[in-house]
């Protein structure tokens, strides 16, 4: 067979496969590449965080609150979405050029599950009071639960800043060996790689 | 000059500090800068939104600078802190680069534009509203700013890769 299927489904042949690909090894290839896209990587997730916070602090009351929320909301999320493909897109691209290394890093790992409790957020916040919008539009603040949610995503995007940031310490591009493989299974979700278990850690080099 | 002032900035003592700490004290303070693009850059492109026509639209001029130019600011502090600590923890790594220099020309030139046009606005918001937001070189001197904007991030995250500005950057003589 010319695909090993237990490997594929293990996920290690997929990611051997991504950093093969044509484009990452373009990417890794140029010298200007990868620091353009991460500088595109972070103006994206300034205006997704910076744009985020805006609609966070109408729905806790302490901006914009003269403001309709409707109003706003329109206006300002396509922007938002927007940005998000633009990092969504430029952190896959830094993502399949050393994809075995990001996969098993415990950082990225946190940020991915920021990333979809921070839509799973969103949801709850359509399900709660964004069923209610009709009601508290022109109201300075936003009832109990969009406040609530509004902190929590507040919180969470200042953590997946953070853990974000740490990625970028913990991973280099510089030929690292990968960990033996882990199985795909929540148990071990946020155990691939112990941020300070230092056997698999690239020796210490100039963060980027 | 530069190389050895950050050679010396390296032995005072905060610099040490930071330095035998730097497992979590330069991660922290680097996301506490990004969190400082993000209230800058957020609102800077909110007044742009707005200059454009794109956003913001049920709201003035005047309403939209006050609204985001108190977070401009701020956020202008908070990375100038945050950027003091940075050079200070890592006096070699920024302060011999190609990179830092030009950011720091580009945010002179940005600061003095946007505190120019905050307090232009403030003081003149009924001119402004009705006659300049609308004019073309107005809009346009809008886009050109912005785009130092993005140059400033790009450049900030440049510090990094120095060596791309191959002969310019003073790291790759070193």
């Amino acid at each position: 067979m010319l695909i090993d299927i237990e490997a594929l489904f293990r996920g290690d042949a997929l990611l051997k496969a991504l950093e093969a690909s044509a484009l990452a090894t373009r990417i890794r290839d140029s010298v200007f590449l990868f620091p353009m896209i991460e500088s595109t990587h972070v103006i994206g997730l300034a205006l997704v965080v910076g744009t985020i916070a805006i609609i966070d602090l109408r729905l806790l009351g302490i901006a914009s609150t003269h403001r309709s929320f409707q109003r706003m909301a329109s206006d300002i999320l396509r922007w938002t979405w927007g940005a998000f493909a633009l990092t969504a897109l430029t952190g896959s691209l830094m993502f399949i050029t050393n994809a075995s290394v990001y996969y098993h890093n415990f950082y990225f790992r946190t940020k991915m599950l920021l990333l979809a409790l921070t839509g799973i957020n969103m949801l709850f916040f359509e399900l709660t009071a964004g069923r209610t919008i009709h009601q508290w539009d022109q109201a300075p603040s936003a009832p109990r639960t969009g406040k609530a949610v509004a902190a929590l995503s507040l919180a969470m995007w200042i953590g997946i800043i953070c853990v974000g940031r740490l990625i970028g310490f913990t991973t280099s591009r510089s030929a690292v060996a990968p960990p033996p493989p882990a199985g795909v299974s929540f148990d071990d979700f946020l155990q691939g790689t112990p941020p300070d278990s230092g056997g698999n850690q690239p020796t210490p080099s100039p963060h980027k | 000059m530069v190389k050895q002032f950050a050679e010396w900035l390296s032995t005072t003592s905060p610099s040490v500090f930071i330095q035998n700490h730097n497992g979590w004290v330069i991660p922290t303070i680097q996301s506490i800068h990004i969190i400082g693009i993000a209230a800058v850059f957020g609102s800077v492109f909110m007044i742009y939104l707005r200059i454009l026509g794109w956003a913001g639209m049920d709201q003035t001029l005047r309403q939209t600078t006050s609204r985001f130019g108190p977070w401009l600011t701020g956020g202008l502090w908070l990375m100038l802190a945050t950027g003091l600590l940075m050079v200070l923890g890592e006096p070699v790594r920024e302060l011999v680069t190609f990179s830092f220099w030009l950011k720091m020309f580009l945010v002179a030139v940005s600061t003095v534009i946007a505190t120019f046009f905050l307090v232009a606005v403030g003081r003149h918001d009924q001119q402004w509203e009705e006659k300049l937001v609308k004019r073309r070189s107005i809009q346009g001197l809008a886009i050109l700013t912005f785009l130092i904007w993005l140059c400033i991030i790009i450049l900030g995250r440049l510090i990094a890769y120095d060596h791309i500005w191959g002969p310019w950057s003073p790291a790759t003589k070193a």
